[in-house]
């Protein structure tokens, strides 16, 4: 007969072999459901009842701990606003270069286009600046006789017809806008090919001489006809008013230019020789 | 005046022997220990809690075991009784949040365990007490392992995971020690009875 030493008592040893049997049953019941890959019931029980309060315990426990961390790294923290802010500065002014450089593109692909389209050499000018009293409407672009600019060369870009030079440097050249009263470009109605002059009215231009017997519309687009200076077919602008009287020779049509001449930067100017 | 006077009957009455004096009551509760309803909440909350905000605590991949130290304190506070059912609780509590059964065994023989020690040393013993639960983490990680491999037929979980086994003693040893502080801290200032 074995005797069961005095450490293992009876009671001892029935709450061992209980608690094993009950372990080993929980612990098969767990197993099972995790390999069906479902739940236990204690498992519904801990997601059911315990769950909620997990869900409140981490959010309160994520919150104390950003608290506390913003609190901890408040220095930390505001050198790295400071570094993300100088970086969204730097950013920015990244995106409007880029954007710049975009409106840029733009521009030169459609000087491009207009240069393929154009007949003779063109030189490419900036835009230095502007007539400085409102005297007339010039501007001055940094290319001159030294580049082959000639007096009347004409000046455009890529979204229509600009002017054409009227006094000539060595290294610049004066541009007489299209919407300067004194310019008169001979032009035509690309729709009826009905003829008639555009010259300015300092914000926009009219189209003068348009026999009576022509059917305007407005939007009509108006480009240039084939003249002393001018070659045919630069777009000028498109009718935006109509002035036409019974008892008057002619009608007059006001354009809106096809070129915005306050913000010009880069024009191309057709060399005659 | 015969002792049988009726008139003398209290003098006669306070000759016979006096009534134990009652112990006072606030030295009978200090040798209470906590009931099993009471350590059964702690365990729920100490998993929550270990589920939760414990989770994002970790030292070299170990995480912190409030339910192993809180069964192992219950077995050497209350014996093996107490010790192996709250373990066998804390285990299921562990696996029903998310173990899959490879704690429950460990868990209860953890508590059964230390509460075979708890006729031998004195609970409140640091390092009985900081041993206790070395020894329950170590007993509980290579359990689970067990289980894993023999269940789930995940080999290799001792190699890779035994260091982590490692520090996960010493961080619920450490843990142990500051507890235990805390109690004895509390009873001496009377705030815990136990």
């Amino acid at each position: 007969m074995v005797a069961i030493p005095s450490f293992w008592d009876e009671r001892k040893l029935l709450v061992f072999l209980a608690l094993i049997i009950v372990a080993s049953v929980v612990m098969l019941i767990e197993i099972d459901a995790a390999r069906r890959g479902s739940q236990s019931l204690a498992d519904q029980f801990a997601g059911t009842v315990v769950g909620p309060i997990q869900g409140a315990l981490m959010v309160t426990g994520r919150a104390i701990a950003n608290e506390a961390y913003v609190t901890t790294h408040a220095r930390v923290i505001a050198e790295q606003d400071a570094a993300l802010a100088a970086k969204a500065r730097a950013l920015a002014a990244a995106d409007e270069r880029l954007k710049a450089h975009g409106v840029e593109n733009r521009e030169l692909l459609r000087m491009l286009a207009v240069r393929a389209a154009v007949p003779g050499r063109t030189i490419e000018a900036d835009v230095v600046g502007y007539a400085p009293e409102a005297a007339r409407r010039e501007l001055e672009i940094d290319r001159g006789s030294s580049q082959g600019i000639a007096l009347n060369d004409v000046v455009l870009n890529g979204d229509g017809l600009i002017g054409h030079v009227v006094d000539v440097g060595p290294s610049s050249a004066h541009v007489l806008l299209i919407v300067d009263p004194t310019s008169a470009v001979p032009a035509y109605l690309q729709h009826t090919h009905a003829w008639g002059i555009v010259t300015g009215t300092w914000l926009h231009a009219r189209m003068k001489y348009i026999g009576q017997d022509v059917h305007l519309t407005f939007g009509d687009v108006v480009v240039t006809g084939l003249g002393e200076i001018y070659p045919a077919g630069i777009p000028i602008g498109t009718v935006s008013q109509i002035d036409r009287k019974d008892n008057a020779l002619y009608q007059v049509a006001v354009l809106q230019p096809a070129v915005n001449f306050e913000a010009l930067d880069r024009v191309l100017v057709l060399v005659s020789r | 005046m015969s002792s049988l006077d009726p008139a003398r009957a209290d003098e006669r009455l306070r000759i016979g022997p006096s009534a134990p004096r009652r112990r006072a009551r606030v030295d009978a509760e200090i040798s209470v220990p906590p009931r099993f309803g009471v350590l059964a909440v702690l365990a729920l909350c100490a998993g929550i809690v270990q589920s939760t905000v414990l989770s994002g605590v970790e030292f070299r991949g170990a995480h912190i075991s409030l339910l192993i130290v809180l069964v192992v304190w219950t077995g050497l506070r209350c014996g093996v009784v107490t010790g192996g059912w709250l373990g066998l609780l804390a285990g299921l509590i562990a696996d029903a949040l998310g173990g899959n059964g490879v704690n429950v065994l460990g868990f209860t023989l953890a508590g059964f365990g230390t509460g075979l020690l708890a006729s031998r040393f004195f609970w409140d013993s640091f390092p009985v007490f900081i041993a206790a639960v070395a020894g329950a983490t170590a007993l509980s990680a290579l359990l689970s392992w067990a289980t894993l491999a023999i269940a789930f037929g995940e080999r290799g979980a001792f190699v890779r995971d035994s260091h982590t086994a490692v520090w996960a003693m010493i961080v619920n040893c450490a843990l142990a020690a500051i507890a235990l502080a805390l109690v004895r801290f509390g009873r001496s200032r009377g705030m815990i009875r136990t």
